[in-house]
């Protein structure tokens, strides 16, 4: 059977992080597994580049710290000292109210908005529709010759359908 | 008799202005340091470890003492750093992050030592450089998990306790920044 890597681990191990059981099995996995071995050196490596680094944090003047955080508390006060202005649950519960009545907005937007696309049509462009329904009635009442013309998609003779004289036909069929 | 921190809390919750005095005493540098440690910065370490610390003086009732006051207090703190990070991970993507280099009225940070002369200070130098930029392709949990880890010297169950995870998964969280850390850094190179 193939033995798992214990690679989460190798950190506990290399900080003595482990019980004397756990370290002892991983000793000797370290010992067998070449894989393990170098994640466990590259893993120190790391870990002594953090801690020389942390070692540089310089620290804040802690006067100045300490006053800009009494100014910061202050300014969270009501009038009357010792008293906390708005508590973090007030503020939260005002957020959360900001953030119903945001959601109730965007649901308000999303039920009205389908109606304006173009399968909902609105009042103005259903009026619209009705007044160019009306001005197609010439066309139909001259439908017959319409027919007869066999130019239905020529629209520029169908705009000007009305100025068409009806024809005499008397002369093409002398009988 | 030195009151225990868990004692001082209780008594901020009353508005006791000198235990909270006592409490900044205790725990500013480490708070300071951690949040400087996961942040990055010198500036907004100040006013997350700071918001911590108005965070105790007006929650301190609700301390419930089922955990140490330093474990609850460090969770704070790691929390604010891990949302300050999450809610300005867009603009940092989109405008570089500055360094000292970038102001020349910002004294530098890590000043060369005369020491152990220029040659190592430039081998530190640049391999903290690696390290920070390796540090920034973390996530906000891993990388405050290493970094208690390694440089507050916490325990994986501390961590865990701080992370409210599993110890396995405070472990996991570690391996995967190690991991992406060795990786990262051997790249740079």
């Amino acid at each position: 059977m193939r033995e798992k890597h214990p690679q989460t681990e190798i950190a506990p191990y290399l900080r003595g992080d482990l019980s004397a059981a756990e370290r002892d099995r991983l000793a000797s996995h370290l010992a067998r597994c070449d894989r393990c071995r170098a994640d466990a050196d590259a893993y120190a490596a790391v870990l002594k580049t953090i801690a020389a680094d942390a070692a540089r944090i310089p620290a804040p003047d802690w006067r100045a710290y300490r006053a800009e955080l009494h100014r910061k508390l202050a300014a969270r006060r009501n009038l009357v000292p010792g008293v906390p202005s708005r508590s973090w649950n007030q503020r939260l519960r005002w957020a959360s109210i900001g953030t119903a009545v945001a959601a109730a907005a965007v649901l308000l937007f999303l039920t009205i908005l389908p109606h304006s696309q173009p399968g909902a049509p609105s009042v103005d462009q259903m009026a619209m529709e009705d007044a160019m329904g009306g001005a197609d009635i010439g066309l139909l009442r001259n439908y017959p010759v319409v027919e007869h013309l066999d130019l239905l998609e020529n629209y520029d003779v169908i705009e000007h359908l009305d100025e068409v004289a009806p024809t005499d036909t008397s002369d093409e069929n002398p009988s | 008799m030195v009151p225990s921190d868990e004692e001082l809390c209780r008594q901020v919750a009353e508005h006791n202005a000198a235990a909270f005095e006592t409490l900044l005493d205790r725990h500013q540098a480490r708070a300071f340091r951690i949040a400087c440690s996961i942040l990055g910065s010198e500036a907004d370490a100040r006013d997350v470890s700071q918001d911590a610390f108005i965070r105790v003086y007006e929650s301190a009732g609700k301390f419930d003492g089922r955990s140490r006051f330093s474990t609850w207090f460090y969770r704070i703190v790691v929390n604010l750093c891990i949302d300050h990070k999450r809610r300005n991970k867009w603009w940092r993507k989109m405008v570089p992050f500055s360094t000292p280099d970038d102001d020349p009225e910002t004294p530098p940070v890590d000043p060369p030592s005369l020491e152990p002369g220029p040659e190592a200070d430039a081998i530190r130098s640049d391999s903290a450089r690696r390290l920070r930029s390796a540090l920034d392709g973390l996530s906000p949990t891993q990388r405050a998990a290493v970094l208690l880890q390694t440089e507050e010297d916490l325990t994986s169950r501390e961590i865990a306790e701080i992370l409210e995870c599993s110890e396995s998964t405070a472990r996991v969280h570690i391996h995967r920044a190690l991991a992406h850390l060795k990786k990262t850094m051997r790249e740079d190179r």
